[in-house]
């Protein structure tokens, strides 16, 4: 059997800012075309553990590698597409005009950015709105754009910071089968996210952060064949009590 | 070399858009067109004296104007991305903090330079209804205070990634509009104060930006000339150089700036 390749390792990361141990001793691994949900409380160390991801942010100690490189070498994070949890795009362009950017910034000709504008307009469901300037979106389009521009360039690892936060229920439905059909077609994905139900209904496997540690990390799918244990159960037990048996 | 030319063509739109789009630089232009069309049809009675005093406001306006919309510019190109949290997808994408700085840099320099070019073209539009040429020390003086405005969005820059906006505007404004009025008279002036004030007033005249270099209006209101090449070349390399010092410093700012 043919093994998967890593695509994401941390080995022992420990980010700390003055005496607050934001992230500590953090050790996961993402294999190729993997979902991996992150879950955790308020200031549990997600967003740290994103910034490290893409190189904003260096561990104070430890590793952080993706497709074997350092986050922080922009090669290495063409191969990434990041999605914020909010971020007001700037409001003098449209939905049009900020692909345009994001697709110059990779690197991408025009003709190319132009034909994978038009197909993520239709994708995430802007097309009617992609010439209204952003400053007129809601959050749930804020949110629709931020997704059209980390699938941009179409990079083989997406790393998505609460993607459910801002939708309304049809475009939930709708993420969530653009996250499957992404999953299909074989891409690795890491989001964090307090939607439990999302996450149990789209993941292979969680990691579950409290205080800035990891207190488990495995499969979705094993929760369902313990008995009255869900991921909601399990989320609570870890936040609770620590260490999961 | 494309995917860099990309990345900087991107980024250089960007600044441009944003200019553009902004209420107030077009507010500013609105009111450039409006104070410059009745100077452009003003006739002084072949008066050579009056004809200068509107040359002189009309330039003195045409710098000010620069001034905001350079500071504006140049202090904007961060702290927006900071606020709105675009710096993350920013950064996410494989480009280096440094080219995002040159690139934003290039932009916002670009973008001021179209504004400075329309102000000197309703400028030189009414110069020639008033019977004025082009001189040469015209097209000097266009350049010194296009390198001006390139050396006020670095400084502007600089500022916004080590004070808060409001004191940067401000800092920036007094530093260069400080220089452009004073600048020459500080060393003079210097003479006249015990030590450590007076060493203080050499410090800020040594490291200040001085705007004072670039002004070539007195020469272009009274005919006296374009100046020497070689002192005209100077200005321009310490412009450069300036530029450069502030964008280093600004780049280690930013690399060393946590998110």
């Amino acid at each position: 059997m043919k093994q998967s390749a890593e695509v994401v390792r941390i080995e022992h990361a420990t980010r700390t800012f003055g005496a607050v141990r934001a992230v500590d001793d953090l050790s996961l691994s993402l294999s190729e075309g993997e979902v991996m949900g992150f879950l955790g409380t308020n200031g549990a160390g997600k967003t740290t553990t994103i910034k490290m991801l893409l190189g904003l942010a260096r561990p104070t100690s430890g590793v952080v590698s993706v497709f074997g490189g350092d986050p922080s070498d922009p090669a290495t994070r063409a191969k990434m597409g990041y999605m914020p949890e909010i971020a007001y795009y700037y409001p003098y362009l449209n939905a049009r005009e900020l692909l345009s950017f994001y697709g110059g910034l990779c690197g991408m000709d025009r003709r190319t950015v132009r034909a994978r504008t038009d197909e993520l307009l239709e994708t995430v469901g802007l097309a009617e709105a992609a010439k209204r300037p952003l400053k007129t979106y809601s959050k749930g389009m804020l949110q629709r754009a931020g997704v059209a521009q980390a699938l941009l360039a179409d990079p083989p690892l997406l790393v998505l910071d609460e993607p459910f936060t801002g939708l309304d229920p049809l475009a939930r439905i709708h993420f969530r089968e653009l996250m499957r059909s992404l999953r299909d077609k074989g891409k690795t994905i890491f989001f964090s996210s307090h939607e439990l139900g999302e996450t149990e209904l789209l993941c292979d496997r969680v990691a579950i952060m409290k205080q800035g540690r990891c207190f488990y990390q495995g499969p979705v799918r094993q929760l369902a064949g313990e008995g009255e244990r869900n991921l909601e159960r399990l989320f609570l037990d870890v936040l609770e009590k620590g260490a999961v048996s | 070399m494309k995917t860099f030319l990309r990345q900087i063509g991107a980024l250089v739109r960007l600044s441009f858009v944003e200019l553009w789009r902004r209420n107030d630089v077009f507010g500013l232009l609105v009111l450039a067109l409006a104070l410059m069309a009745p100077l452009s049809m003003a006739s002084p009675f072949g008066a050579s004296g009056a004809s200068r005093y509107l040359d002189e406001a009309a330039l003195l306006l045409i710098w000010a104007f620069s001034l905001f919309i350079a500071l504006g510019t140049g202090s904007r190109l961060f702290p927006p991305e900071f606020e709105s949290r675009t710096v993350y997808p920013l950064l996410s994408k494989p480009i280096s903090r440094g080219r995002v700085l040159f690139g934003k840099y290039l932009g916002a320099v670009s973008a001021s330079w179209s504004a400075l070019a329309f102000f000197y073209a309703l400028y030189f539009g009414s110069s020639l209804l008033r019977g004025g040429s082009a001189s040469a020390e015209f097209f000097q003086a266009v350049a010194l205070h296009f390198a001006f405005v390139a050396l006020a969005v670095s400084v502007a820059l600089l500022g916004s990634l080590l004070v808060t906006p409001s004191a940067n505007l401000t800092l920036s404004a007094i530093a260069l509009t400080g220089m452009f009025f004073f600048g020459r008279r500080l060393p003079e002036y210097a003479e006249t104060l015990s030590a450590p004030l007076a060493w203080l007033t050499r410090l800020v005249y040594a490291v200040g930006p001085h705007a004072e270099f670039f002004d070539m209006r007195q020469r272009l209101v009274h005919g006296w000339g374009a100046v020497d090449a070689g002192v005209f070349a100077v200005v321009l390399a310490y412009a450069a150089a300036y530029s450069c010092v502030c964008l280093a410093l600004a780049a280690a700012a930013l690399k060393r700036r946590r998110l």
